[in-house]
């Protein structure tokens, strides 16, 4: 799997790419700044880009901007956006369009790496994951109390472990349950929020993460 | 002998009001300070004299003698029996009036006042026909036949006698009353008569004022009333209603019949003109407070124009038939009254130069005068909020750094300890070592979190990355309550200003979800004419103070440094409204985002 890995910061971007190849993967291009990453993203076409927001040459939210903007000319295009902080309106601008293929972590997730690869490739392959940050706020909207108060407490946990874009098999690790057990609550937090229940992985993170929006 | 009576009850009724002041002053809380004290006294006497005028002037009616303006108005010595018995009665329900009641004995006083100057006015400007008088004094006599009829419901038929005495009191429950007031204070003596009118605008104003706190914030009206002047007042714009008196007098200088004597104007002319006024006044109050300046400063050079061209028979506009024109307070109708209109003109054009820094700031600055005192104050408050500024900066600093070295400093000690053991443990007990290697990942996790807090309330990155609206959007939705925003920013203020309004957004923001109880709020950034402003409403309990805590007065003092203002309008039972305005320049326009 070919991966661009953009980051200014030399010992984040070496760390980085040591350990993506640890894990099996092709480094396309590493770089250091929002022009040179906007080139390898529509010239070297990679399977996914991880992409830290805070980029030169203005370092404000650079890589975010490019990361928006190859999407635009090629939708869909897999982004894992990094950032030492994370933000609900940088979480709206990359879910919408519904494309799906993007990701949103804080830098700290890279010290659990077997996680973040999963993430890594979960978004390779179409689809969606959220840190647990974004979702933890959107879940303590008030506007959403009254809805939530009618899911279990481990309804809940599943609803927030799907929001971050996890599979029913790694929410079944996590929580110490089965598969099947899994797949229950969630058509029942489904018929709670008065959602489509999909079978689709990503179809339904989209739908949780745009109820909690809405 | 009955003097001495009259005077010994005066003596207790001012007594009387100051010990019933003093014992709780019926129930009254204010009656208890000295203040409550002097007004109930003052209240007393007025009472007092109110009722002597009116026992007197019944006295003179009751006489044969044709009652002629003007005629006589002497205290007359001679007291009758049943008089005396109607004065002592007169104090005693003035003393328990004021004891129990003092807000209803401010009433009488002031609707006694007001009455004055009605009479007042009909008197000055009543000449010859005593028109107007007469019709007032005679609209009585309808109902004092109309009255008793409906009083005698028994079938008793009223006695003549019954009639005359009713008629008589509703009359001068009427007009009359005002009557004594005032001729008790002025003399029928000629001269002095000219008095009339600065004293019925004087009963006028304190009647007027008088009204005015016995109102004070009691009816829902008024509290309208006084909060639009307040509003009104903070902007600067109260001004205006100053063009009601001067539109007044003009119009009685211009036109002297259009109320009084021969051909005097029908009730239509005051509806249009003081409706105009007050409308032009409401609607325009910036442009009222202009007119009301220069009408004013107009007024004082026709009064100097008027004394110079008085003797000559020079003045261009009409005369009363009696031949005097009406200036004012001042009636001129001989060469004697040119001298109170000088005096009158010299303080209209003053008060017009007082009230232009006051309306027209920016012709002042046109002028290059900006007063002294004006930069005296910007510069002593500028010199508060960069001591507050400085203050709070090194407070900042002093707090990052015990957060620092509490915290992600203590976490990076422990750390480099755990991996010294670390190296320790991994030949002997490798299990142990993982275990001490997971928690070191642990503590590298949290010193990262902690960092990232600091970071934010140091200098919010999205605040960095995207500028204040976004920023703001950011705080909108990271708000536990549904925040709709409403933001209007064609360019970015300076760095320091969106920091400060950052911060203002976001404390405005947790006291409305930590204190409002609302589920939903807005927010609507905007910036005009040099100002940006930022107005943060939640429907929610009200009763935000700042008074009551240390978050919006922060705000305040942060905000000071730049001459922004806070205002906060938070009744209790919602919706608290918090506008915070600063004047600045927006920089280039807005590069647009993403
Ligand atoms: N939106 C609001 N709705 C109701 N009450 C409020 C609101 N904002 C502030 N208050 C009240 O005003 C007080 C002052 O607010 P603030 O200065 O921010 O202090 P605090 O540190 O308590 O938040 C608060 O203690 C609270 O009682
Ligand atoms: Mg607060």
């Amino acid at each position: 799997m070919r991966v661009v890995v953009a980051e200014d910061l030399f010992l984040l971007r070496n760390g980085l790419v040591r350990l993506l190849e640890a894990h099996g993967f092709e480094i396309a291009a590493a770089v250091d700044s929002a022009p040179d990453l906007l080139q390898a993203l529509l010239q070297d076409e990679p399977d996914v880009a991880i992409i830290d927001v805070r980029l030169p040459p203005t370092f404000t939210d650079d890589g975010l901007r490019a990361a928006l903007e190859a999407r635009r000319a090629v939708p869909g295009l897999p982004v894992l956006v990094l950032s030492q902080y994370v933000e609900q309106l940088y979480a709206r601008e990359l879910l919408a369009g519904d494309a799906g293929a993007v990701g949103y972590l804080l830098k700290d997730r890279v010290f659990n790496d077997d996680q973040f690869v999963d993430a890594v490739r979960s978004v390779a392959s179409g689809g969606t994951v959220m840190d647990s940050e974004v979702v933890a706020k959107l879940l303590g909207r008030r506007s959403r109390e009254e809805t939530l108060a009618r899911l279990s407490a481990r309804e809940r946990e599943v609803l927030e472990l799907m929001a971050e874009g996890r599979s029913n098999s790694a929410i079944a690790q996590r929580l110490f349950i089965t598969e099947k057990a899994v797949s229950k609550h969630s058509t029942s937090i489904f018929a709670k929020l008065d959602l489509v229940p999909s079978d689709d992985d990503n179809r339904r993170v989209l739908a949780v993460l745009a109820y909690l929006n809405g | 002998m009955t003097k001495w009576l009259v005077f010994l009850l005066a003596a207790g009724l001012a007594a009387g009001c100051l010990a019933s002041a003093r014992l709780d002053g019926g129930g009254d809380e204010q009656a208890k300070t000295r203040r409550g004290r002097l007004r109930a006294l003052g209240l007393g006497v007025a009472l007092l004299v109110i009722a002597v005028c009116v026992i007197r002037f019944l006295r003179a009616q009751s006489r044969p003698v044709a009652h002629a303006r003007g005629s006589s108005f002497a205290l007359s010595a001679t007291s009758s029996s049943s008089a005396t018995l109607w004065l002592v009665l007169a104090i005693l329900a003035a003393g328990v009036l004021v004891a129990l009641r003092w807000r209803r004995a401010l009433w009488i006083v002031s609707a006694a006042l007001m009455a004055a100057a009605g009479y007042g006015f009909v008197r000055a400007r009543d000449y010859g026909n005593a028109a107007l008088y007469n019709t007032v004094f005679h609209a009585a006599q309808p109902m004092a036949v109309a009255i008793p009829r409906i009083v005698n419901t028994a079938g008793r038929a009223p006695s003549p006698a019954h009639r005359l005495a009713l008629s008589v009191t509703l009359k001068h429950a009427t007009v009359g009353f005002s009557l004594p007031v005032l001729s008790s204070v002025v003399p029928a003596n000629n001269v002095m008569s000219y008095l009339v009118l600065p004293l019925t605008y004087a009963a006028l104003l304190l009647g007027g004022w008088l009204a005015w706190r016995a109102l004070d914030g009691r009816s829902a009206a008024v509290r309208l009333v006084v909060g639009k002047m307040a509003e009104a007042k903070k902007q600067g714009r109260h001004w205006g209603i100053l063009l009601l008196p001067a539109a007044i007098v003009t119009a009685e200088l211009l036109a002297p019949n259009i109320w009084f004597g021969p051909g005097a104007a029908n009730i239509g002319w005051t509806v249009a003109l003081v409706g105009g006024t007050l409308l032009l006044i409401r609607r325009w109050p910036v442009v009222a407070a202009w007119l009301a300046t220069a009408g004013l400063a107009a007024l004082g050079l026709a009064g100097l124009y008027l004394a110079g061209s008085w003797d000559s028979g020079r003045w261009p506009l009409p005369l009363t038939p009696d031949g005097s024109v009406f200036y004012g307070a001042v009636d001129v109708s001989s060469h004697a009254m040119i001298y109170p209109a000088t005096v009158q003109a010299v303080a209209l054009i003053a008060l017009a130069c007082w009230l232009v820094p006051r309306t027209m700031p920016a012709t002042l600055r046109l002028l290059g005068t900006g007063s002294q005192a004006e930069l005296a104050t910007r510069v002593r408050r500028l010199a508060e909020s960069r001591a507050a500024a400085a203050d709070t900066a090194a407070a900042d600093l002093r707090r990052l750094e015990r957060d620092l070295h509490d915290g992600a400093q203590a976490r990076l000690i422990a750390l480099g300890m755990n991996l010294r053991a670390v190296e320790r443990l991994i030949p002997t007990k490798p299990e142990a070592a993982l275990a001490l290697v997971a928690e070191a990942r642990e503590t590298s996790a949290r010193a990262l979190t902690e960092l990232r807090e600091l970071v934010r309330g140091v200098h919010p990155p999205v605040l960095a990355d995207r500028g204040l609206a976004d920023a703001v959007r950011a705080l909108a939705l990271d708000c536990p309550l549904r925040v709709e925003t409403d933001i209007d920013l064609p360019g970015r203020p300076p760095a320091p200003v969106e920091t400060a309004c950052y911060f203002a957004v976001a404390e405005i923001l947790t006291n409305a979800a930590k204190h409002s109880g609302a589920r939903e709020a807005k927010v609507a950034v905007s910036h005009a004419e040099g100002m940006l402003r930022i107005a943060v409403t939640d429907f929610g309990v009200g009763g935000a103070d700042p008074a009551n805590g240390t978050g919006l007065a922060g705000v305040e003092r942060r905000l000071a440094t730049f001459d922004g203002i806070l205002a906060v309008s938070s009744p209790v039972g919602g919706p608290s409204i918090v506008v915070l305005e600063v004047p600045c320049a927006l920089s280039s326009p807005k590069i647009s985002s993403c």
